[in-house]
């Protein structure tokens, strides 16, 4: 949940309308920060990047995912008002995207995945010059820069020359300009493209820290299912212009009803011993998957190993992942307890 | 006495995240900040050495003939150079370079690094970008058109003597600073046109100095070719409409046809002086048109 | 066999050293090539396809060396992570061609085979240039599988490409990883070369930081406790009972369950199950905090 700090403006218009979120709750108007109903964009030579795309977004980052091709960057640009849809209707922060373009380009940022930046500017000139652009006064925009870099960690560094920065810092400063303007939405394409580890942990973690701290909302839209999964509250998935899921992140990665336990050595022991206290278990690379049937199965494994003075590594719940929804095969299903229906 | 207590207690400041609460300014004032980023851009102001070289360089040639003029006018030889032409060529080869030069560091840049979709999602309509830059290209022209002529204006009528004579002086200098400001609209025009087509500055330079040179250059020819002569006395029709096609001699026909005076290579266009003022506008216009189409499809990728 | 060997490896361009004295051997099956961004990768991977010589050091590939070697080219595949196709060409042209120049006795047939290994059928007759990058990645894998090497390399394969994608991309590899070739491919993603490939190489600053596994990688890094998290019905004491064991050489208790530091991994793993049963706590979780490839990558390049 978003705190919103005192003196805040105004949230969006509310009114009664009740909009159906995908999985079927009803949500208010007021609480979503983004609203879609039968959005469509049709090209030319039949070429269909949205198709009624219906869907409502909930404050907090929600990570937008999809294949190439299914619409994520459609929608973000008619959201943006980039781009007009050919039908249907789309609202962001409880204003029209056809009627108040202008004004919600005033509360969004938006980080695009491709290389944007100019080589022979410094980043503060930059951040600055796009801070007026987002309609600060000349002062107002110099220190928003200077905070802006300053949160997404860019030093010394902003003094520079942007040709001369590795993909970290560039990407630190498209997530500047995006944060310059006070956005109440942020928009953000792929935001660890290019990066190493490091660079990528340090990125998550400081959009989980704007979603958290800030207040601000965020959509990820990402091909990297682990770290939606790391950072994310809420999912929305497309598929062919329409929606595929929408859910929390909680319910996308409930726990089953398996236990997977993994010792470095003697696990056939371990299963055999398991089988015969009446404990059906199934392999699973390292793991061995048993099936949870009350407190009692953590009781029990537990005995088993302290007995045969395993070593053990690892006890968890398994869970469900994002990724399932893109596996075309059931039988990735985690779900699957060993020895019958989960 | 809270104070002491306070600098004994000490303050931890809360350095987090801000809102923004201040002001919000409208489109207009953004434009306006566009424009001013984008004019000292045209005289590479905030960009380093080199970028300032063009600038000035076309600068100092251009005035040249003004200081050439208030020397000649101190030594009682009047005003040599006219207010209308202010030598037509040397003008023309200034502006083509400047043109060549600078617009594409106002748009070839932005094209070339993708910068427009961070422009495009901000509070601006998408007219609006080509509109500041084309506000601000136009001053710039002006600046390197006007300012030498009224250095021309002020060297002459610092050696000329009474009321009568600076009266006669400066209604000699509106026409030219109207016809100035004529230049400066099609070049601009024209320039940030050719320029939005790449986004290597390379070829946005060769562009729009092939454009010029090669219509000049072709339009001197077809003139000399059909007999035109300058000066007041009837020129063949052909070569009378030769002049039509490069911006440069139809910036000189449109001047005659408005009334100026001082003899040019380009003929005295006559009877087709009109065709003159409609290819003018129809530079000018296929120029805007060209940048608006430009803008409405860039930018989203 | 499809055996990748360097020793003593070196290339420098003047004064800067890219690599820097790697000695490695590569064998059948999937390995992943780390590090951060500039420490070499790519320039292994070029110099093992044979488009760079070692400046010092003997690289052979299947026992003869590439530099050099055309004859390389049969048995080595190369992805290259920059875009280097004809985008004007179709897919199946541009696999027909690399066919071709490879003087394949059936180049129609092997073009065949490879795109239907990507599983590209679809749009193998669509110009490139319309390809998305996910597809484009594709083809050229196709394009470096159509000679059937045993040798692939791929550098940074996975970018640019949807969850499906990479998926299927992963499972490609998973497979022509147990046909027996040496596969040896480059990424950031750690999470994907996890799930690929239990042999990495580590390669920090031009010199080679690890190599193997990266569990036994973990385990060999002593001097660093184990970080564990674990939940039970009563955290504190276990906790409290936790700490009189030598192998433990902190507990903390967090709003996530109890973390553990154990300076010997072997004995603790060992002795938790003991201790929860003889105190009568429920273990409900046990996660080792730092023993994935992320946190042994950050361990090897903070170094």
């Amino acid at each position: 949940m978003t705190v919103r700090p005192p003196g805040w403006d105004a949230g969006p218009v509310s009114d009664s309308r009740v909009i159906e979120t995908a999985v079927g709750e009803p949500g208010v108007t007021g609480t979503s920060v983004i609203e879609t109903q039968a959005l469509a964009k049709r090209y030319p030579r039949g070429v269909t990047a949205l198709d009624g795309l219906t869907v409502a977004f909930a404050p907090g980052i929600t990570g937008l995912i999809g294949a190439n091709g299914a619409g994520k960057s459609t929608l973000i640009k008619i959201l943006l008002g980039l781009i007009p849809p050919t039908s249907g209707r789309a609202s962001v922060l409880g204003r029209d995207a056809a009627a108040s373009a202008e004004r919600i380009r005033t509360l969004t940022g938006y980080m695009p995945e491709h290389d944007c930046l100019p080589p022979d500017v410094t980043g503060t000139e930059f951040v600055t010059h796009l801070g007026r652009m987002s309609g600060l006064p000349a002062t107002a925009a110099k220190e928003r820069a200077a905070e802006s870099l300053r949160h997404v960690g860019l030093h010394e560094e902003r003094y520079r020359l942007i040709g001369t920065y590795s993909t970290g810092m560039k990407q630190r400063v498209k997530l500047a300009q995006a944060l310059v303007g006070d956005p109440r939405l942020l928009l953000l394409d792929e935001p660890t493209t290019g990066l190493d580890p490091a660079g990528r942990r340090a990125m998550l973690d400081l959009i989980a820290r704007i979603g958290g701290e800030f207040g601000i909302s965020i959509v990820v839209s990402s091909h990297l299912l682990g770290e939606v999964e790391r950072i994310c509250d809420h999912v929305v998935a497309l598929e062919r212009g329409g929606l595929l899921r929408a859910d929390t992140m909680t319910s996308f990665t409930r726990v089953s009803q398996v236990l997977a336990v993994e010792v470095d050595e003697g696990m056939q022991e371990l299963a055999a011993e398991l089988t015969r206290r009446g404990l059906v278990s199934r392999p699973d690379e390292r793991a061995l998957l048993v099936r949870l049937e009350g407190d009692a199965t953590y009781d029990l494994i537990r005995d088993v190993i302290a007995e045969l003075g395993l070593p053990l590594n690892r006890l968890e719940q398994r869970r469900r992942r994002v990724e399932e929804l893109f596996r075309d095969d059931q039988a990735a299903s985690d779900d699957r307890a060993p020895g019958g229906a989960a | 006495m809270s104070g002491e207590m306070a600098a004994q207690g000490g303050v931890i400041h809360d350095l987090g995240y801000q809102h923004y609460d201040g002001p919000r300014l409208g489109r207009a004032a953004i434009i306006r900040a566009l424009q001013w980023h984008s004019l000292r851009s045209a005289y590479g102001i905030g960009r380093g050495v080199r970028a300032k070289i063009v600038p000035i360089l076309t600068f100092v040639i251009m005035c040249l003939p003004a200081v050439a003029n208030a020397i000649s006018a101190a030594r009682g030889g009047g005003r040599i150079v006219p207010y209308d032409t202010y030598l037509f060529r040397l003008r023309g080869l200034v502006m083509v370079i400047f043109v060549a030069a600078q617009a594409p560091e106002l748009v070839s840049r932005d094209l070339r690094s993708h910068v427009l979709p961070l422009y495009f999602c901000r509070p601006m309509r998408r007219l609006d970008y080509p509109l500041a830059k084309l506000a601000a290209f136009t001053v710039a022209c002006l600046a390197l058109i006007e300012i030498p002529l009224l250095l021309l204006y002020l060297g002459t009528i610092v050696s000329a003597g009474g009321g009568t004579a600076v009266w006669n002086q400066t209604k000699a200098l509106i026409p030219g600073l109207l016809i100035g400001a004529l230049w400066a609209v099609l070049f601009a025009a024209i320039g940030l046109a050719l320029a939005s087509l790449t986004g290597r500055r390379a070829y946005a330079t060769g562009a729009i100095a092939i454009y010029f040179f090669l219509s000049w250059s072709l339009a001197s020819i077809l003139i000399g070719v059909t007999g035109g002569r300058p000066g007041p006395g009837p020129s063949p029709l052909a070569s009378r409409l030769a002049g039509l096609v490069s911006p440069p001699t139809v910036l000189e026909g449109v001047r005659q046809w408005l009334g100026g005076t001082s003899v040019s290579p380009v003929p005295r266009p006559g009877s087709v002086g009109v065709l003159y003022g409609v290819m003018f506008l129809v530079l000018l216009g296929a120029s805007l048109g060209g940048l608006a189409a430009r803008y409405r499809k860039a930018g989203v990728s | 066999m499809s055996t990748i060997e360097l020793s003593h490896v070196s290339r420098w361009y003047g004064n800067v050293v890219a690599i820097n004295d790697i000695t490695m051997t590569i064998g059948a099956g999937v390995t992943g090539l780390l590090g951060p961004n500039g420490a070499g990768k790519s320039t292994l991977l070029h110099m093992i396809a044979g488009f760079l010589a070692p400046s010092r050091g003997e690289l052979t590939v299947a026992g003869a060396a590439s530099w050099h070697n055309p004859g390389i080219y049969r048995v080595v595949g190369l992805v290259p992570e920059r875009d280097s196709v004809y985008s004007f060409l179709t897919g199946a042209a541009f696999v027909r061609a690399t066919a071709q120049l490879h003087r394949l006795p059936d180049p129609e047939v092997a073009t065949r085979r490879a795109i239907g290994i990507v599983e590209m059928a679809d749009a193998q007759d669509r110009r490139i240039s319309t390809y998305s990058k996910g597809m484009r990645q594709r083809i050229k894998v196709a394009a470096a599988l159509v000679h059937d090497p045993p040798v692939l390399l791929l550098d940074e394969p996975f970018n640019g490409m949807d969850p499906r994608q990479r998926l299927h991309m992963m499972d490609l590899l998973h497979r022509l990883g147990e046909q027996g070739r040496t596969i040896l491919f480059s990424s950031h993603i750690l999470e994907e070369v996890e799930r690929l490939s239990g042999t990495i190489q580590v390669i920090v600053a031009g010199r080679l930081a690890a190599s193997g596994d990266f569990r036994a990688i973990r385990r060999l890094m002593t001097s660093r406790p184990h970080v564990f998290m674990v939940r039970t019905s009563d955290d504190r004491r276990l906790g409290a009972s936790l700490i009189g064991r030598p192998a433990v050489t902190g507990v903390e208790l967090t709003g996530r369950g109890l973390q553990v530091r154990a300076s010997d991994y072997g004995a603790f793993s060992r002795e938790l199950a003991v201790l929860a049963r003889d105190q009568g706590i429920r273990l409900r979780e046990l996660l080792p905090a730092d023993e994935s490839l992320e946190s042994v990558f950050a361990y090897l390049v903070e170094t």
